[in-house]
């Protein structure tokens, strides 16, 4: 069997794994949104501001006269934001042992604890390496 | 299974050409959605926490365009020197007509705003959201127009992307504040400044 075989599969793994590790930008999301949606927001819910509870429910009551592609985009950046939101919250809870380990302190959202976790080049465990990823904070 | 050796081209073939489809879409979405470097670096850097009293800072500019004082807006000093200092980005955000709600187009700038705020290096600060407009119209109805819509966008900051309230604060300015004086009606007056005013509490 060729040697190229195995590599080229590990390869495409990692890269796989790693592209679908990290959960998505808001400027993406929010991008996939507004380009397929503009059209739908602007003649069923004028009005309406970005609002993960009020825009999503002013499309899904008008659901019949959105484009598929809009049906299905609102629906995927919803959801993508909602992933983003979850796996930033997270890091605090499943970093929580590393960040008093390592840097005195609860790696809450604008303290000091988080900064030092990604920073820190050694002893930080795989679940909280995995977690900052997936929030996207490296 | 065994693969002959047409077998074993073809799969080589299939594995390339996968590797080729993916690296051109890993490295456009890399470039689409990179971290805002440049976004961060102008947030950055705040030597020490300004005085900030925002009640009265609203009061200050209300005033002003109540006593009708500096009416000619190509001679119209800021009103709001001290925010001058801060390190400041000012970004295009369209609304729609007299109103404070985003237009989809600026979704995409909303997201980049929060992906911003998220940075690690920035997570440490609060910030102010300065709403801007341009010189036409009546100053009130600016001064409240852009108040409105450095609300709407702080909300949509705290709603959608659950970024804490506690670090953003909204002030209007109406057109008491233009980013660019020599042309109090140029479009760049609307922009939305986002400015680091202190430490998150």
């Amino acid at each position: 069997m060729s040697p190229i075989r195995p590599i080229l599969s590990i390869v495409l793994i990692t890269a796989w794994s790693s592209a679908s590790a990290e959960t998505m930008k808001f400027e993406d999301a929010a991008g996939i949104l507004g380009a397929g949606c503009a059209k739908e927001i602007d003649t069923n819910c004028r009005g309406v501001s970005l609002d993960p509870a009020r825009l999503k429910d002013c499309l899904l009551r008008n659901q019949d006269s959105l484009s598929p592609q809009c049906r299905t985009d609102y629906v995927r950046a919803f959801d993508a934001i909602q992933k983003r939101v979850a796996a930033r919250s997270a890091v605090a809870k499943i970093c929580e042992r590393d960040a008093v380990k390592l840097c005195g302190g609860i790696p809450k959202e604008g303290g000091q604890a988080l900064e030092c976790i990604l920073t820190a080049t050694r002893g930080v465990s795989a679940r909280c390496n995995q977690a900052i990823g997936e929030a996207g904070y490296r | 299974m065994r693969l002959g050796k047409q077998g074993r081209h073809g799969m080589g073939l299939f594995i390339v050409l996968l590797i080729g489809a993916l690296a051109p879409l890993s490295s456009a979405q890399a470039q689409a959605s990179a971290p805002p470097e440049d976004w961060v670096s102008k947030l950055a850097g705040l030597d020490t926490a300004p005085d900030l009293e925002l009640a009265a800072l609203r009061q200050q500019a209300l005033e002003r365009v109540k006593s009708r004082a500096d009416g000619v807006p190509l001679q119209r000093p800021p009103v709001a020197t001290q925010l001058l200092k801060l390190p400041r980005l000012a970004v295009e955000i369209k609304f729609d007509e007299d109103s404070s709600v985003v237009r989809p187009e600026s979704y995409r700038t909303l997201g980049r705003i929060a992906d911003t705020l998220y940075n690690p290096a920035l997570l440490p600060y609060k910030f102010l959201i300065v709403g801007h407009t341009v010189a036409t119209g009546r100053r009130e109805s600016n001064l409240t127009l852009s108040q409105k819509r450095a609300d709407a966008i702080r909300g949509a900051l705290v709603t959608t992307f659950k970024i804490s309230p506690k670090r953003l604060q909204g002030i209007g300015l109406g057109e008491e504040q233009l980013l660019d004086a020599a042309h109090p009606t140029a479009p760049i007056n609307q922009q939305v400044e986002v400015a680091t005013v202190g430490k998150a509490p």
